[in-house]
This record gives C-alpha cells, sequence and structure tokens, in this order.
C-alpha cells in the first residue's frame, strides 16, 4: 500500500486549520524540511480557501476531500470538491506590482507545487491535482 | 487568532497571536477598521506572535494600508517572525509595508 493520508473537512473556513495540521504532519512525515512543509502548509490552506470561496461560495454545506500521497516522482496532494466547476484559464494571480487586496493565494500555491491543474475526467465539482517532484527529478 | 490593544508612548498598537486566515481576517479587519474609520493617524502592528498569515491575512492589510493613506495615516508592522517576513519578501509587500524590528525602532522613526 501507498503511503496515504486522507482527510475530509465541511467548507467551513474554522476548519482549516485543520487541514493546516494535518498538511504540515504529512509534510514532516513526508521527510520535506520545515520551510518546505510550512511552505506547502500555506499552498494547501491556499487551494482550500479558494474552494470555500469560489467552489462553494461561501456555502459551509459543502465537504472538501484532501488526498496526500508520496509517490516515486514526489508529493501529490489532490483535492475534491462538489461546489461551482473552475474555470482554470480564468484563475490567474495579480502582479506583485499591482498593490490591491487579493490575488496572491494562486502565487502560494504555484511558489511550491510544480505541477497545479484540474483533472478534466472529473465530471461534477473539482478534482485539484497538485504535484511536487522529488529534488531529483526536477 | 487574538488581538490585544495597547497603548504605547500614546498611541493605539495591535498585538496579534495565532493564526491570521480566512477564518479570523474578518474579525481582524472589524478591529482595524473600527479604528481606520475614525482616521486614526498612526496604528503599529505586533505580529511578535503570529503564528501564521495567509493571503486573506495580507489582503486585510494591503486594503487597511491602502484605506490608511487616503488620509495620511501610518500603519507599521514590527517584530515580524522569519516565516512570515518570507511571505511578504515573495510577495514584495515588504517594499509596500513601513517595517520595524521592534517596538522601539516603530517609536524612535
Amino acid at each position: 500500500m501507498k503511503d496515504t493520508i486522507v482527510i475530509a473537512i465541511p467548507s467551513h473556513p474554522k476548519f482549516l486549520a485543520v487541514v493546516r495540521a494535518v498538511t504540515v504532519g504529512a509534510g514532516r512525515l513526508f521527510e520535506f524540511d520545515e520551510a518546505a512543509a510550512e511552505d506547502i502548509k500555506l499552498a494547501v490552506d491556499e487551494a482550500c480557501t479558494n474552494i470555500i470561496k469560489h467552489a462553494y461560495k461561501g456555502d459551509t454545506a459543502g465537504r472538501i476531500v484532501i488526498k496526500y500521497t508520496v509517490t516515486r516522482k514526489g508529493f501529490k496532494v489532490v483535492i475534491d470538491d462538489n461546489g461551482v466547476r473552475a474555470k482554470p484559464e480564468s484563475i490567474k494571480g495579480r502582479s506583485f506590482d499591482d498593490i490591491r487586496p487579493g490575488g496572491l493565494g494562486i502565487h502560494f500555491i504555484k511558489r511550491v507545487f510544480d505541477i497545479y491543474r484540474f483533472d478534466p475526467k472529473k465530471k461534477k465539482g473539482n478534482r485539484l491535482i497538485l504535484i511536487k517532484y522529488s529534488d531529483r527529478d526536477k | 487568532m487574538k488581538i490585544t490593544i495597547i497603548v504605547y508612548k500614546g498611541e493605539k498598537v495591535l498585538e496579534l497571536s495565532g493564526d491570521i486566515d480566512m477564518y479570523s481576517s474578518p474579525e481582524l479587519r472589524e478591529q482595524l477598521m473600527a479604528h481606520i474609520i475614525k482616521k486614526i493617524p498612526s496604528l503599529s502592528i505586533n505580529f511578535g506572535k503570529v503564528s501564521y498569515i495567509d493571503s486573506s491575512g495580507i489582503a486585510t492589510f494591503v486594503e487597511s494600508l491602502k484605506c490608511m493613506k487616503l488620509y495620511g495615516g501610518r500603519l507599521r508592522f514590527f517584530s515580524i517572525p522569519e516565516g512570515i517576513m518570507e511571505i511578504f519578501r515573495f510577495s514584495k509587500l515588504d517594499r509596500v509595508f513601513d517595517i520595524y524590528g521592534n517596538i522601539e525602532d516603530v517609536f524612535n522613526s
């Protein structure tokens, strides 16, 4: 059996603390150094925040499932929701020179994960796939 | 997240502790805006006990800074832990926010 951790939370912001605790724990378990584990924690938190805001539009009755796996290639996080379909082409962060609230979350995700993509095979809701390659595979 | 308001040398200082995220940032925004709406001339934020900040928390501070600049107010940060400072540097916000090492540096500036 592959090393896998799965958690499910309601789409309420109060559960983001749980996501962060599990994510940083998974990062340490999978032997990322402390700085990398913190960066992964922020990235997964931002991904879940986006789901609550944009997929569930603030509805706290939804469900978010997060699966962490270590594969031969690296560290993989798959996040499922049943909310409104994302439009990947419209997900863009703001320029760092355009000082305004918002638009940073996607930068925090992409600075850590080498792969950020939505699974087109998922028919209802979204499946976000994040992969951080092992350094040797870069 | 916990917010404590103190007065230091006659000016308001917000001492924050814990995590600033999508859940806690509305409360932080409410506290900041309660002062900004009264056009407080100077507001300092002690980050010394902040363990985490995400883009929601950062957005709250960017909004506050923009509001204070409109009337010439000063928003100043101090005692920022290295992990949070690294996020500000990555976002290039270290060039935007007024950042000091400690409370004495703020009030000697």
